[in-house]
């Protein structure tokens, strides 16, 4: 066993401190994903979470220029903080230019989805940057350090603070937006609101899976938690449990299959998907044939 | 009036103060034609109004301007002596929408979702209080919804989740209870309970009630007075004085292309009257109106 010598050999006390920092740094991005990935499923946000990831892609291009022209260092935080900056701008973009009739919200969604990704391909490759685009599609975990499992608790804890604090609205907003707002719910505001903590938890999860995977995060714990159980408390501790199942099996498959991390963890929740809605199932049709 | 958890709401009990007062009231969305002309139309407190119109008619869009969730109009709309949107944020307007607006997907319960109407402004920090809860479990009670409260939103009929709506406004302790074709989807019977269920619950918490509609027998059992819409006011009357020729005005541009059918309108019955005689006590002095709404649409040129 490939992790149990990890864990234990005195040989392996390196690698051993970069799976841990990696386990810790995932465990901040399934947190805050795990708790809004129900709210995702239920307002069907998932391909939000597409557009917000894949427009990462122009923010790495943005970064990609300001580093060339010796502006920032790149991996550091300022790069992060213009990433972040830039998904957040995409985001409000996409709910400001969505109208029912004239924009509906998959268009505007599918228009910076790929115009950032254009506009990062173009400036990556005028910077001359030598940035790894497998590690930008598909993340890379195992390279986290320190700052980013600090960056990322940071991000999780605001993140999962701000959602407690506004949980009620929000959740009002969530089931019924329309008599939400006849209620007198701020509504522009929990839209707005719901977009900055989806790109936050997006952005920090482009670590772990890389653009095209981070939307993985984001809906499957939601996804799987709602085919166990129809109590809200209930879903949101199945769904950030199904994210840490996801991440300690992800990486136990990277390290004793020598898979990818980012795809290894989106495997296992995809098997975890499956396994939940099989169960659902047969528990449904048990009690109808009862 | 002080709410239950933000700051104080000074007109909303002002007596007197008309529950809705529109004047000269107008609207057009952007680049289209109007969708309202010039309606003037008085809601007093603890009446109950039945806002009947075909299809595309400027329910919706009234009710949305009343609401707060639409600006732009011209005339005046207040509500409890205040603007809609001051009304809105007292949560002076307890709203029952149709049921397709809700994502029934959400993990909560029956009681969930109506505490969640009364207490969305309570502090996270804070359990809501005793008396919200109670009050929550006393409206599920008023509704008949007590059985069901703690059963999921998305496994509830129809008239369940109708219920639980009436009673997450009411539990809000909103002063007028809006109520957006409530009746769509629910069979004759289902309708008579429902139209019973309103009528408790006007009694018990003497409510200002408006019912938007396009189904003549819903507006014509639990209304006082019926407002006639379809762009302009056609009618503002107590439900016997709903007469072929106001019905066949109202329905005009409807029946235009088929001929002799009343398209968009849901008509059970022959008459307002006896809409009134199915459903509830009839009106004080009823008035046969003698020709069927379907007979008067189809005699509109």
């Amino acid at each position: 066993m490939e992790t149990f010598d990890l864990l234990t050999s005195p040989d392996q006390a390196d690698m051993r401190r970069i799976v841990l920092t990696a386990l810790l740094a995932g465990l901040s991005v399934v947190l805050m994903c795990g708790i809004l990935s129900p709210l995702v499923v239920v307002k069907r946000l998932g391909f939000v979470g597409q557009g917000v990831s894949h427009s990462a892609f122009g923010g790495i291009g943005i970064a990609a220029v300001l580093a060339a022209a010796g502006w920032i260092v790149p991996g550091g935080a300022a790069e992060f903080a213009v990433i972040v900056a830039f998904c957040i701008a995409a985001a409000l973009g996409m709910a400001t230019l969505s109208d029912r009739r004239t924009t509906p919200v998959d268009t505007a969604i599918g228009m910076f989805l790929v115009g950032s990704m254009a506009l990062g391909a173009v400036l990556i490759q005028a910077s001359g940057s030598r940035t790894s685009w497998e590690s930008i599609l598909f993340g890379s975990i195992l390279v986290a350090g320190n700052p980013e499992a600090i960056a990322g608790w940071g991000i999780a804890i605001a993140v999962v603070l701000a959602a407690w604090l506004w949980r009620r609205p929000m959740l009002f907003w969530t089931f019924d937006e329309e008599s939400a707002a006849a209620f007198g719910v701020p509504a522009r505001r929990m839209q707005l609101t719901l977009m900055i903590l989806l790109t936050l938890a997006v952005v920090t999860a482009m670590k772990l899976a890389g653009v095209i995977l981070a939307t993985a995060l984001l809906v499957l714990p939601g996804a799987i938690a709602l085919r166990l159980s129809d109590r809200l408390r209930t879903v949101m501790a199945l769904s950030v449990a199904a994210g840490v199942l996801g991440l300690v099996g992800g990486l136990v498959a990277s390290i004793e299959l020598n898979w990818q991390a980012g795809p290894s963890m989106v495997l296992v929740l995809t098997l975890l998907f499956g396994l939940a809605a099989a169960w659902s199932r047969a528990t449904r049709s048990r009690r109808a044939s009862a | 009036m002080p709410t239950l958890f933000g700051p104080t709401a000074p007109t909303v009990l002002a007596s007197g103060e008309p529950a809705v007062d529109c004047q000269s009231v107008g609207f057009a969305y952007p680049g289209g034609s109007p969708v309202l002309e010039n309606i003037t139309l008085r809601v007093n407190q603890g009446e109950r109004l039945g806002i009947l119109g075909p299809n595309g008619g400027g329910k919706s869009t009234l009710l949305k301007l009343a609401l707060g969730l639409l600006s732009g109009n011209s005339g005046s709309i207040r509500v409890l002596g205040m603007s809609p949107n001051e009304a809105r944020r007292a949560g002076a307007i307890g709203y029952v929408p149709q049921r397709p607006e809700a994502e029934l997907g959400m993990p909560m319960s029956a009681r969930e979702l109506v505490t969640l109407g009364a207490a969305w402004k309570c502090p996270a920090w804070k359990r809501v209080p005793a008396n919200v809860r109670e009050r929550v479990d006393r409206m599920l009670g008023l509704v008949g919804a007590r059985d069901f409260a703690d059963r999921p939103a998305g496994k509830l009929s129809g008239g369940q989740l109708q219920r639980v709506m009436i009673a997450r406004a009411l539990a809000a302790d909103a002063r007028i209870l809006v109520l957006d074709e409530p009746t769509v989807g629910i069979d004759a019977a289902g309708q008579r309970v429902f139209a019973d269920l309103l009528a408790r619950v006007h009694s018990e918490l003497q409510l200002t009630m408006i019912v938007v509609s396009h189904d003549l027998r819903a507006i014509v059992a639990g209304s006082d007075r019926v407002a006639c819409l379809a762009r302009r006011l056609h009618a503002h009357a107590a439900p016997q004085g709903l007469t072929p020729q106001v019905l066949a005005e109202l329905f005009s541009h409807e029946i235009a292309g088929a001929p002799g059918t009343l398209t968009g309108m849901h008509v059970h019955a022959h008459s307002a009257a006896e809409c009134c005689t199915e459903t509830q006590a009839p009106p004080s002095a009823p008035v046969p109106l003698g020709v069927s709404a379907e007979r008067a649409g189809g005699g509109t040129p």
